[in-house]
Parts: C-alpha cells; sequence; structure tokens
C-alpha cells in the first residue's frame, strides 16, 4: 500500500472574493487503465456560507475498484514482468470530509474531519487551519495541521492490522500580483511512522546458478517528506482566457524526489462556454529501496512496487465547462495519462512497465 | 544558493505588487482564475494521479490516506 493522502480539506483562497452563498455539486470519475485497475468514484460535494462568518464544507465519495492489480513482480520470463496472480481485484472505499471556518476581522478559523473506510485500509483525519488576510486582503497567508490516524489490514491476511500514523503542517502564502494575476504557495511537511509495507506486492526472482528467491514487500516504518507547490492564474482580457500554471515539487526520505508541472489555458466561448487544454507532467526518481529483483545477498527492506521506480508521465486532457441560467454548471473532462521509464527527466527505470489509462469525469453543479 | 534565490524572488515579487483594489477583482472573481478546479473534479483528480505516483501533497492537510492499488 501507498500512502496517499488524497482528500484536499484546508484548500486555500480559491477566489480572490466569494460570489456565491453556496453551491452543491455530483461528480462522476471513470478511470480505466489499459488491462488492469478499472475505477469508478461518484462524489457528492458542497459548499455553503452561514450568516456571513461562517462556512461549512463537505464531500462524499465512493470509489469502487475493479480488475487487476500486479501483485508479483517476476523475473522468469529472462526480465523482471508484473503478473497479476489470483482472482481480480474489488474493492469499495467510502470517504467524507467536512470543514467549518469562521471569518473573525481578517483571520478565519477551521476545523476538519475526515473519514475514509475499506475492507483493508481504514482513516480518521483531522485538521486545524488559521488564515489571515493583509494588505487589504491582497495577500493571504494560512498555517494548518492535520493527523491522520490509519490502519493497514489485507484481505489475504486477517491477522494483519497495523497503525500509520501521519502528521502534517503547512505554511501557505497567496498574493495577487495585479488585477489580472495571482499566485500561491505553500510548503506542506508530512511525518508518519508506522506500516509501510504492501501485503499484496511480492518479488520472486530466478538467478542463473542458484534457487529462486521470494520476497514479501518490506519498506521503512518512516516516511518523512516535503512537498512545496505553486499555482499561478493569468488572464488575458483580449484572449477572453486564463493561462494557469501549477508546479509541485516533491522530496522524502525514502529516496524519492519528483516534479509535477501542470499548465493549461482555459478559453471562454460566448457566454456560457470555456474549453480548458491542459498538459500535465510528471517526473520522480526511485526510491532508494526498490528494484525488480531481488539482490544478492537479500537487503533487509526491498519492494518490486513500480510506483517507487524511476519514471516519468505525460497527461493530455481537454475541460468543457457550460453555464446554465439558474446556477447550473455541467463540466466533463477527458484525459490520457501515460507513465514509462523513458518519460522520466533523466535515466528511468529500465524494468518500469508503461502504463496507458484513461479517465473521463463528469459533474453537474448549482450555485444558490 | 536555489533557497536564497527563492527568498530574494519572494521578496522582489512582494515589492513589485501595488495593492489591488476590491472594485479592481473582478478579473480575479472569475472561475478560471480559481486555484482549484470545482470540488468534485479536484477530488476526482487528485485520485487519478495521486494512486499511481509515489508523490502527494497540496495546498491541504488533515485529508488522511487510503490503500490505493
Amino acid at each position: 500500500m501507498q500512502a496517499a493522502l488524497a482528500l484536499p480539506i484546508f484548500t486555500a483562497p480559491a477566489r480572490a472574493g466569494p460570489i456565491d452563498q453556496g453551491e452543491v455539486g455530483l461528480t462522476f470519475l471513470g478511470y480505466k487503465e489499459r488491462g488492469l485497475m478499472k475505477i469508478s468514484e461518484p462524489i457528492a460535494w458542497g459548499h455553503a456560507q452561514i450568516a456571513e462568518s461562517w462556512e461549512v464544507r463537505a464531500s462524499a465519495a465512493v470509489d469502487i475498484v475493479t480488475g487487476a492489480s500486479p501483485e508479483l513482480i517476476s523475473n522468469v520470463t529472462g526480465r523482471p514482468v508484473q503478473t497479476v496472480t489470483g482472482a481480480s481485484v474489488s474493492d469499495r472505499r467510502t470517504t467524507w470530509d467536512v470543514k467549518v471556518s469562521r471569518r473573525i476581522g481578517e483571520a478565519t478559523l477551521g476545523v476538519s474531519r475526515a473519514i475514509s473506510n475499506e475492507e483493508d485500509y481504514r482513516s480518521r483525519a483531522f485538521g486545524l487551519e488559521a488564515k489571515l488576510d493583509l494588505n487589504e486582503r491582497n495577500t493571504t497567508i494560512n498555517v494548518a495541521y492535520g493527523q491522520s490516524a490509519d490502519r493497514v489490514r489485507s484481505a489475504d491476511d486477517p491477522t494483519l492490522d497495523e497503525p500509520r500514523d501521519t502528521r502534517e503542517y503547512l505554511v501557505g502564502w497567496t498574493q495577487v500580483l495585479s488585477p489580472l494575476a495571482l499566485v500561491q504557495s505553500t510548503l506542506q511537511w508530512s511525518r508518519g511512522h508506522g506500516w509501510y509495507d504492501d501485503p499484496y506486492k511480492h518479488t520472486l526472482t530466478f538467478y542463473p546458478d542458484d534457487a529462486p528467491a521470494f520476497a514479501l514487500d518490506t519498506r521503512p516504518s518512516h516516511r518523512n517528506s516535503l512537498a512545496w507547490l505553486t499555482r499561478y492564474r493569468l488572464h488575458v482580457p483580449s484572449a477572453r482566457a486564463t493561462f494557469q500554471a501549477d508546479y509541485r515539487f516533491y522530496r522524502d526520505d525514502w529516496g524519492i524526489r519528483s516534479h509535477a508541472l501542470e499548465v493549461a489555458w482555459s478559453q471562454s466561448i460566448g457566454e456560457r462556454w470555456s474549453l480548458r487544454p491542459a498538459l500535465r507532467l510528471y517526473s520522480q526518481s526511485r526510491a532508494d529501496f526498490y528494484s525488480a529483483v531481488i539482490p544478492r545477498p537479500a537487503p533487509a527492506i526491498l519492494s518490486s512496487d513500480q510506483r517507487l521506480a524511476a519514471f516519468g508521465g505525460v497527461s493530455p486532457s481537454l475541460r468543457a465547462t457550460l453555464q446554465l441560467d439558474g446556477g447550473w454548471r455541467v463540466e466533463g473532462s477527458v484525459g490520457y495519462v501515460r507513465n514509462a521509464g523513458n518519460l522520466r527527466w533523466g535515466t528511468g527505470s529500465d524494468t518500469f512497465e508503461t502504463l496507458r489509462a484513461y479517465y473521463g469525469i463528469a459533474g453537474v453543479s448549482r450555485a444558490f | 544558493m536555489t533557497r536564497a534565490l527563492a527568498a530574494i524572488s519572494i521578496v522582489a515579487l512582494l515589492g513589485a505588487c501595488a495593492p489591488v483594489a476590491p472594485y479592481q477583482r473582478g478579473y480575479l472573481a472569475r472561475p478560471d482564475m480559481a486555484l482549484e478546479a470545482s470540488a468534485g473534479t479536484a477530488k476526482a483528480l487528485e485520485k487519478t494521479y495521486g494512486s499511481k505516483e509515489a508523490a502527494s501533497g497540496s495546498a491541504t492537510v488533515g485529508g488522511g490516506g487510503c490503500g490505493c492499488n
């Protein structure tokens, strides 16, 4: 299993000024990998401003995962390849989160709670945030603290029930640069300890001059990381369009360094439509303990999970938005994901098996 | 060196910013100037990429984790 702090609860100010009293929406994600996993995820979400100074945000979602998950990396055919063993995967995850915040003068204080349950993983998290507007609300700084207490289990091993605890710290800064541009930069530190081994991943290695070796996935019992995210928006009135750029640098004490860059052009068409073509580029180095084969002598920690390999990704996407009367909005996105060793900015793992996936996101919402 | 350059850039950027009055913020309030996509789309994209990459992290904390296959 891989840590994936996935639910955005403390969202830094997304707009320079509130324009709605609230909004509710339904979104559906469909994701399909060629030959492997398929994910369906309906999401209900909403936010509302209450009595001017209070705001509530909430969402609930169900992940339905089916298909085949690679469980064994074996070089029986001569080179390490992913092998799907046993029955196909069928998993369901339910999750919800809620955040309540209150504005007091130029400050906003918030508290959040998130719950996630699946057959082999349980997460309980909370967060605290303080935000302060400065410089006639042209500058916003925010600090946040989050903590999650997770339990790692396994559908294959009923005896497995181990903790994984994570503490997160965040400091952010949002700046209005001009009537047409703004930038936000956030630093997030995460300190985790507990069980990180993936109970579903195994490595089988054949040697030309020795008996084959079999290894369970074993990882360090801690993971400390830093993520630095910067987002920039520039509106171009003459083109009726907005340029969007997001960049995230990530590093952790497993040896992983990654860069994720997304650039997009949101083009208004008429009074109701907008189209947003985007390109996302990704690159990461491998974890220190990643290997697709078991070295000799066998190390104390080893994982052949190719999500820990060195690889890169390219993902083009297109989003269309239709604004209707009465506050209704319809939104749809389609995207393609290709992850491969040779797409890394540098040398990738030659054992990385190329991932090709498609996704579609459809949503309808109503502002009130 | 990198940190020093980053700090200098931030200070220079702040110094270059003249306050924008509320009546000048019409463009900033446009939906396409939002830093996040709509909540549902943002969560769906986080799921799409987060479960296949080793890195994570955004402008949020306290979201908990998942056992992503």
